[in-house]
């Protein structure tokens, strides 16, 4: 049962895996590859504001087992239909150095706006899935995630 | 829910323990009190679940002082799961003196120890158990184990956990989770099993090796379905969520813990609907705090059975219809839930937490023979009388404790390290004043799978960072971002704390060796029990020993400990440890 749902949505994000896109070019300063939270929230939006929405489904955990993978998961309440369809999830983390983790871009034919991945925290930031719908409005879920060495028994 | 406070009246009526009476009184002995008063229960429904938690492989009696500091965000603070001392007694209406609040409190516990006795131990728990069974039929009982019970004592370090095993069925444990169980490695996890009678369930642990069979699987039953008393009761384990963090990964690799509401929440309704059951229960490893957060993330669990941060609750709470207890740690208490379910429905239930004074109930014999059987082979080595203390020996508190500080100091003595950590956990024994210090005693404290004290280098950065970062697992506003211990323990260090300050931002005045902190000096570092070492570098490979050797080396050089309750840490925001819910003093 679990295991088959997991290949579901291993199906899911296979289907979306081909149309991530490589977020290097966002690179604007000196450094490679680096690129701040608001630089690239911004990117994304154009600067319109993003609004926090229940519809967004953010599963990430609030304690990292492990800060190199560090498995998320979202899921977008959207009948995706041709009229009211998610077109793109985005991962955005606060203190990364490159902020932005991922751009999948979706089409009504994908069925269901799901995606399961994992991200690389260099320490305890937030993670943002930041959600651009069919009518050009952005919808945002933000969850803080703790790296740690770990402490106590 | 008032019979405890009756008890406790009770009790201490018999005893003329009123505080009018105890100064001319002459004090009476527990001989006085009736094992009635322990047992009185107003019976209820048709099935009972015994409860205990966190015993730490202790099948002997021992003493156990609870915390005099235990401090969390005000939020939190003086509420169930961060009470202590005066604050506590207030809270649940204990009669100073009285033998609950020598179970539950610090309060005059050098005193009392030596009216009451020691607690706990296998063969009181046992009479215990079987009077209730026999009250209630045994047909219509089940005792259920929220983990931590295989680890904590010489006896079960050198059985790697077999011991303890051979007393959970001696028992009759019916079911289990776990935390410390699995740092005994998957395997030994695997092979104790087979010999353990209980079932053990966990429904957050999944493997997470992708070139593993076991990938993305349940790694444990998630749940169980027992009948009692002509009713089903799901029984849903929940080991500890953060095992691979707290505890060091290889013993689990392969393995992903969490907290996992949204299964958590499938298993309550696949219980209710496909299995009809009358009552779902989950016996949890995740924290009396955590729980908390659990009920009202979950819908539908009826009773949460709780672990991990070792606090007695003489009475229950309830939160989102859910009720959360919690029986202490170290077999000092079973906890007793009589439950009236049918038709898929809790009508009604009575809970008691019940202190295993074990000067007042009697030992089976059976269990005795056990324990000494269990013992034999190191009892030479367990009992050999390594120096005396001049002060109470004590291990708990938020920042720092008598045992700890001795460890401390015996790694500073021998590592000549510039500080020492040791590890926050809760557990550990206690060893009055003026007593033995035995070998049994050091591995009581500091019996662990992974005891080596390594010894490498750490910027005074990164020291900083750290120190920071452990605060924030302490003093989250958020439970669960806390992973339910202490601070870890600093030795050749000073330092004041806001516990309530922001995230990165609690820690000020920090010394080593007498001297504020320089942020760019590299300092020599002593660490066990954690994974600070993966930290560090320059790692002294000569040094390496294990921290029970290095704690009994050093109190045979000592022959007299002498550590004081004076502490390391000042706290800037609380006047007291004990501060009741809004208050900063007391």
């Amino acid at each position: 049962m679990k295991r088959r749902d997991f290949f579901k949505h291993l199906g899911s994000a296979a289907v979306v895996a081909a149309t991530v896109t490589p977020t290097m070019s966002f690179a604007a300063a000196k450094q490679a590859n680096t690129i701040s939270y608001k630089n690239a929230l911004d990117a994304i939006t154009g600067g319109k504001s993003a609004k926090t929405s229940k519809s967004v489904h953010l599963k990430v955990p609030e304690i990292a087992e492990n800060g190199a993978v560090v498995p998320v998961t979202i899921t977008v309440d959207s009948p995706m239909t041709d009229a009211d369809y998610v077109k793109a999830i985005h991962i955005l983390v606060s203190k990364n150095g490159n902020a932005r983790c991922l751009d999948a871009h979706l089409t009504p034919a994908n069925g269901k706006a799901m995606l399961a991945t994992r991200v690389k925290l260099n320490g305890t930031q937030d993670v943002s899935a930041v959600i651009a719908l069919s009518n050009g409005e952005f919808l945002i879920a933000t969850q803080g995630v703790k790296v740690t060495i770990g402490g106590c028994g | 829910m008032d019979i405890s406070r009756r008890d406790f009246m009770h009790i201490a009526a018999v005893l003329g323990l009123s505080a009018a009476t105890a100064g001319n009184a002459s004090p009476k002995t527990s001989s006085q009190i009736s094992l009635k008063d322990i047992y009185a229960f107003n019976a209820k429904g048709n099935f009972t679940l015994l409860h205990m938690c966190d015993i730490h492989a202790h099948i002997k009696p021992l003493y156990w002082r609870e915390p005099s500091t235990l401090l969390s965000a005000p939020n939190l603070t003086g509420t169930p799961g961060f009470l202590c001392g005066e604050a506590f007694a207030k809270h649940y209406g204990l009669e100073p003196s009285s033998l609950d609040a020598y179970f539950d409190t610090h309060v005059d516990f050098e005193t009392l120890a030596k009216k009451f006795g020691k607690m706990g131990g296998i063969a009181h728990m046992k009479t215990y158990l079987e009077h209730v069974r026999k009250e209630r039929g045994k047909e219509n009982v089940l005792f259920l184990d929220s983990g931590d019970t295989w680890q904590g004592t010489g006896v079960a370090l050198k059985t790697r956990g077999e011991a303890i095993v051979k007393a959970q069925n001696y028992l009759g444990v019916d079911v289990m989770t776990g935390h410390w169980e699995f740092t005994y490695g998957k395997q030994r996890v695997m092979e104790l099993l087979k010999m353990l009678d209980a079932k053990f369930v966990a429904q957050n642990v999944v493997g997470n090796d992708p070139f593993a069979d076991e990938y993305e699987e349940l790694i444990f039953e998630p749940y169980t379905i027992e009948e009692r008393g002509g009713a089903k009761i799901g029984i849903i384990g929940q080991a500890f969520p953060f095992t691979s963090t707290a505890n060091p990964k290889e013993f689990t690799e392969g393995w992903s813990f969490g907290i996992r509401p949204d299964t958590l929440q499938d298993y309550v309704n696949e219980l209710r609907k496909e299995h009809k059951v009358d009552c779902v229960v989950v016996i949890s490893h995740d924290g009396f705090s955590v729980d908390q957060e659990v009920a009202r993330m979950v819908h539908g669990i009826d009773f949460i059975l709780s672990g991990h941060t070792h606090d007695p609750s003489p009475k229950p709470i309830t939160v989102n219809g859910t009720v959360i207890v919690i029986a202490g740690s170290h077999g000092k208490y079973v906890g007793r839930l009589d439950i009236d379910a049918k038709d898929g429905k809790v009508l009604d239930y009575e809970y008691k937490l019940v202190p295993i004074a074990s000067n007042m109930i009697p030992a089976d014999p059976e269990g005795i023979a056990l324990v000494n059987k269990l013992y034999a082979p190191f009892d030479k080595e367990f009992s050999e009388v390594l120096g005396t203390t001049k002060n109470t020996l004590y291990k708990r508190d938020t920042f720092f404790s008598t045992f700890d500080e001795l460890i401390n100091n015996a790694i500073l003595d021998e590592m000549k390290c510039d500080m020492a950590f040791t590890p926050g956990y809760r557990w550990g024994t206690t060893v009055l004043a003026g007593e033995d210090i035995l070998m049994e005693n050091v591995y009581e404290m500091c019996g662990i799978t992974y005891p080596n004290v390594y010894t490498f280098d750490l910027k005074g950065q990164q020291i900083a960072n750290l120190l920071e970062d452990i605060a924030d697992n302490v003093f989250n506003a958020n439970p669960l971002y806390q992973q339910g211990g202490d601070m870890s323990r600093l030795g050749g260090v000073t330092y004041s704390i806001q516990v309530a300050g922001k995230a990165g931002k609690r820690i000020s005045k920090l010394m080593i060796g007498g001297k504020a902190i320089d942020l760019k000096k590299t300092y020599v570092v002593s660490s066990w029990g954690g994974n600070l070492q993966n930290a560090g570098t320059n790692l002294q490979e000569k040094k390496i020993r294990a921290v029970y050797d290095v704690t009994r080396d050093y109190i045979k050089r000592q022959k007299v400990v002498d550590v004081s309750n004076a502490g390391n840490v000042t706290i800037v925001d609380y006047d007291c440890g004990c501060p009741v819910k809004g208050a900063t003093s007391c």
